[in-house]
């Protein structure tokens, strides 16, 4: 029996994962799946905290978010696709219009 | 446990080696029609992969949306015999509401190919 | 007391969103601004519920859904936002290509958001309900679908807002690993019981706060403000300087209503927020100063003004933030529909040199921009000043004299930059190159001109009415 306190670990790593991913991917959709690695961990780390204390709660708590997440991603999803037709390019650098 | 952990470990960077091992050993000689994408000889049809057309994803937004939903009606179904008219006034107003995004998402011509 | 009428406003918010979207699909009409008519139906409709409820103290769900009289003036503060925005998207809407019904809907699902945000003691139901209200901004800021502007300032607004999202799910996992609780009364018990290590907790919260100030830009969370501001469409900016900021402050006061002085580790997140509030007021008002475009200028005003309601936060003084935020709405709002009268045709007139001489040209608008110019800047005899003067006064009562110093020393800054605009409105001479012609054929904007004049004025000269009402508000907590 592997001990909660790994999944937790695994958590934490995956998230990390994600943030470091999420600064150095240029592309649209790969920062995008960074923020969703982000969030799966985020859940895993739910479940794994529910688990430690024994209670069901956290675990309804995750039919949540990933309910959140999916409307995330339906709606990211459009907007890549939005500025996908408007610049035929997904890489980050090209959306520069606004600065100072 | 730690033994679980020293395989992980152990057969993780075994697996790192011989990814490179390749590199490092083997020897490196190109030429331009090694480059190719094929190397079948006869020349290619096409440069690159062809992007998807974008109503795929279209198809596949509305999947993840209504797909992931349904998720909700598992705990429902385990519930529904305690709560008897309750569970179904509650999803019948849950559905109604996918109802009316399915209405708007084919009124707006989402599910129409051409 | 457990009853369905907690739901009736929040229902009847929903219910109208439901309905925009289908009469959007269904009735395939040339002329699409009844449905923002239908809109503020319900909206007001909303509203007469909420006045109904006053006092009543409803809850359903078990508690998850309490409609305490804060609660109600936070709901009937949205409508009212809800209804300046719609009102000033009629024509601007038609004007600039982008889809009717779409938002009307999208903004009635946002002010739903807002309401179950501002009416759960139970954290998860509060992400939910941001989570409602942030999915519809990223999908607002991109109206202008022909825009490369917008679509840039939707996805901006989309991935920084998911990423934020992300941190604070992490915060509320720890939190509810640490606390077994996603009460917030459950999670301050946690931090003032024991001595055992609260380190789990602490990092949850700071995660928490991180998440909430994405969202209510705080600097150094502040990034995409300018941006998302810049690029959405004007009265979807005005939205999102406003409305927003008002649910996520109101969140803040009730997760930091009883946390202040309880123990070492709450002094902790005390001075995490006292660096947070010291750096938006002054980073926001220099950067001000800087900006040549009259958006950007209102969106790192924005982000100055969460400055100084965070004082008020700090202070722990509930009734001069609630003040703050309704001064705030009306200011800000007024501002941003004096700066949508600033348009015609498939033509918007945001840099600062547009402005020159528009005080003389167009009396109205220039006038009335120039007074809610002041109003932010913080000038008697309006609502800004008395605003202000609330929060700080709170904040001396509590011995932050130095944060009070500070936040003195930013907003006096910040009259430079407002007062920018309006010496180019009244004291210079338009360049002849730039012609600036205004479509003044706008009955709806300058209603709402006139309400937020209203009210910056009431609010700043007679202030007695509204303030006992927040205060029957907050005293109900």
């Amino acid at each position: 029996m592997i001990p909660v306190s790994y999944f937790f670990g695994l958590s934490l790593l995956l998230f990390a994962l994600g943030i470091i991913a999420f600064f150095i991917k240029r592309d649209l959709i790969t920062m995008f799946m960074a923020v969703e690695v982000m969030l799966n961990a985020a859940n895993l780390a739910f479940i794994s905290l529910a688990k430690a204390s024994g209670s069901l709660s956290g675990q309804v708590i995750v039919f949540f978010i990933i309910t959140v997440a999916a409307a995330e991603a339906a709606i990211g999803l459009a907007i890549i696709l939005l500025v996908f037709r408007q610049k035929k390019t997904i890489k980050v650098e090209e959306f520069r219009l606004m600065k100072g | 446990m730690i033994e679980i952990f020293l395989v992980f470990v152990v057969f993780g960077l075994l697996g790192l080696v011989l990814i490179f091992m390749n590199r490092f050993l083997g020897p490196s000689r190109s030429n331009p029609n090694k480059e190719k994408p094929f190397e079948c000889g006869s020349p290619y049809l096409q440069k690159d992969i062809n992007p998807f057309p974008i109503k795929f994803y279209l198809v596949a937004f509305l999947f993840l949306l209504f797909d992931i939903e349904v998720a909700f009606f598992f705990p429902w179904a385990l519930v529904f015999k305690e709560m008897k008219v309750t569970a179904l006034v509650v999803m019948a107003a849950y559905l109604s509401v996918l109802v009316i995004g399915f209405v708007y998402a084919w009124k707006k011509g989402a599910f129409e190919w051409e | 007391m457990n009853n369905l009428a907690a739901l009736s406003p929040l229902l009847c918010v929903v219910l109208g969103a439901l309905l925009v979207l289908l009469l959007e699909v269904l009735f395939n009409k040339e002329n699409k601004s009844y449905l923002g008519y239908v809109s503020l139906a319900f909206l007001a409709g909303g509203a007469a519920l909420c006045v109904r409820s006053w006092n009543k103290l409803y809850s359903f769900f078990n508690g998850t859904l309490i409609l305490d009289n804060l609660a109600l003036f936070f709901f009937l503060l949205f409508s009212l936002a809800g209804a300046f925005i719609i009102l000033l998207s009629l024509k601007y809407i038609s004007d600039q290509e982008a889809n009717h019904g779409e938002l009307y809907s999208l903004l009635l699902l946002a002010l739903s958001g807002m309401m179950i945000m501002v009416s759960s003691p139970d954290l998860l139901v509060i992400f939910l309900g941001l989570e409602v209200l942030s999915v519809s901004c990223y999908a607002l800021a991109g109206l202008k679908r022909k825009d490369e502007k917008s679509a840039e300032a939707a996805l901006k607004y989309f991935l920084l807002g998911s990423f934020a999202s992300a941190f604070l799910v992490l915060g509320l996992a720890l939190l509810y690993g640490a606390a077994h609780s996603m009460v917030i009364s459950g999670i301050i018990e946690y931090f003032q019981a024991g001595t055992a290590s609260k380190t789990m907790g602490l990092i949850g919260l700071g995660l928490v706060i991180v998440g909430f100030a994405f969202k209510i830009a705080l600097v150094p969370f502040h990034m995409w403000t300018p941006d998302v501001y810049e690029g959405a469409p004007t009265p979807m900016t005005a939205f999102f300087s406003v409305a927003p900021k008002s649910a996520g402050f109101a969140v803040l006061l009730r997760i930091f209503l009883d946390f202040w002085g309880a123990s070492a580790e709450t002094e902790f997140v005390f001075w995490a927020l006292w660096v947070l509030s010291v750096l938006t007021m002054v980073v926001g008002n220099l950067i001000a100063l800087r900006q040549t475009n009259v958006k950007r200028i209102l969106a790192y005003s924005s982000i100055a003004h969460a400055g100084y309601m965070l004082v008020a936060v700090l202070a722990g003084d509930q009734s001069s933030l609630v003040f703050y935020l309704t001064a705030y709405l009306f200011m800000n709002v007024g501002a941003f529909a004096a700066l949508i009268g600033m348009s015609k045709k498939g033509k918007e007139y945001n840099e600062l040199e547009d402005f020159a001489g528009i005080g003389f040209k167009y009396p109205w608008i220039g006038g009335t921009f120039a007074v809610f110019l002041i109003s932010l800047a913080g000038f008697p005899p309006t609502a800004g000043f008395l605003a202000k003067f609330y929060v700080f006064s709170a904040a001396v009562r509590v011995g932050l004299v130095p944060l009070v110093v500070i936040g003195v020393l930013a907003s006096l800054i910040s009259v430079f930059y407002y007062l920018r605009i309006v010496v180019a409105m009244y004291m210079r001479e338009p360049s002849p190159d730039r012609e600036v012609t205004i479509d003044q054929e706008n009955p709806a904007l300058f209603l709402v001109l006139f309400l937020c004049l209203y009210g910056v004025l009431q609010l700043g000269i007679f202030p007695g009415n509204i303030l006992t009402i927040i205060r029957m508000a907050v005293s109900f907590l």
